[in-house]
């Protein structure tokens, strides 16, 4: 059995262990007391811009409610389409000995998109929708099935690092601690897949692409990796927290050293890991 | 806005985003997805300019790829029928 064969066996055992009624992971109170953090005031994204520095204390806790929204709906959404892909790549022989685990992922990602569609929707009385546009490309054998699951990874490694510091932070609303907390556990399971596939996956294909699609691969995913941040901020959420030039604010938000500092904090472990597997060359430019 | 000051502006967000062409190869009818002079890792961000152009959220789910074409295309799909 190799390496990766003993990982998707002791995850599945592990997932099999852990299998959980998302209708009674949380509990849901009527109502929440909207004078208390959502996020982390450290990390709402336009934390560190004068506009921020300028809004009294209850003003920031309302921006956090709209921001863990917004979190929560990217989350939700990234799991969509990812719930997607890995549907697409169940029983396929080529893949085959990933199927037993792409059945947990895509059960445990259905409960993750009832805890935060849940919170969204009882809440806030939405889920920010997904805008981003799907451009359809060629791809050289196996770079397609390569880049949804490194793809996969940085966005689940990203998301995580996020839902670590908001569980653990006592400050935020029980409820958004609860949502993180269970999201977390699962998602560990689902890193150690990611990487230890996206290792041999890399090791197989990559001595056989050329140069230009080992670059295009290397640009795709530092490119992605970018533009998964800027979901991160979003002017609606701006809009529905009563702050006016709310496009003007997501600008100065990606502009903004403070948050740039904090997309490198939040993504060194992810960008550690795909620089020494040797996917990147190089940090990419957060 | 005026349709004109919309396509100018849509113009100059292209060509600066894209840095892979110049402002007067860029047509109101030039296929900016199809020749790759956007990417779909763009696009969130052209979306929201779009949006903040028109002040108006736009509902991506109710539109195609084809929509978001080329300038005319934007305008004529998807942000004159917002106004």
């Amino acid at each position: 059995m190799n390496d990766l064969a003993a990982i998707v066996e002791k995850l599945c055992a592990s997932s099999r262990k852990g299998f959980s009624d998302p209708h009674a992971a949380v509990e849901w109170p009527a109502n929440l007391d909207r004078d208390q953090w959502f996020m982390s005031p450290d990390l709402i994204s336009l934390q560190g811009l004068p506009a921020y520095d300028a809004l009294p204390e209850s003003d920031r806790r309302t921006l956090s409610f709209h921001e863990v929204v917004n979190f929560f709906s990217l989350v939700l959404n990234g799991e969509k389409f990812l719930i997607q892909g890995l549907t697409q790549r169940l029983y396929r022989e080529d893949l085959g000995g990933l199927t037993p685990y792409l059945h947990h992922m895509i059960d445990e990602e259905n409960k993750h998109m009832i805890y935060f569609g849940e919170f969204c929707t009882r809440y806030a009385g939405k889920v920010y929708p997904d805008k981003k546009l799907s451009v359809p490309r060629d791809y050289a054998p196996g770079e397609e099935d390569f880049l949804f699951f490194a793809r996969a990874v940085i966005f689940e490694d990203i998301v995580d690092a996020v839902n670590i510091r908001l569980a653990g932070d006592d400050r935020v609303c029980p409820t958004v601690r609860r949502i993180n907390r269970i999201h977390h556990e699962d998602e560990s399971r689902h890193l150690a897949f990611g990487r230890a596939l996206l290792r041999e996956m890399f090791g197989e294909r990559a001595p056989g692409w050329s140069p230009e699609t080992l670059s295009r691969v290397r640009e795709h995913l530092s490119a992605y990796m970018a533009a998964a941040w800027k979901e991160y901020c979003n002017p609606s959420a701006y809009r529905d927290a009563g702050l006016p030039n709310s496009y003007q604010l997501y600008e100065e938000a990606l502009a903004s050293s403070p948050a740039a500092r904090r997309r490198r904090e939040l993504s060194a472990r992810c960008v550690g890991f795909l620089v020494q597997s040797g996917i990147l060359l190089q940090e990419p430019v957060l | 806005m005026t349709e004109a000051e919309i396509k100018r502006a849509l113009h100059e967000w292209i060509v600066k985003a894209s840095g892979r062409i110049r402002p007067e190869e860029l047509t109101d009818e030039t296929m900016i997805f199809e020749k790759r002079i956007i990417t779909s890792l763009q696009g969130l961000d052209f979306v929201l300019y779009m949006e903040s152009l028109i002040g108006k959220n736009i509902d991506i789910q109710n539109l195609t790829l084809h929509d978001f074409r080329n300038v005319n295309a934007i305008y004529r799909e998807v942000l004159g029928k917002l106004l």
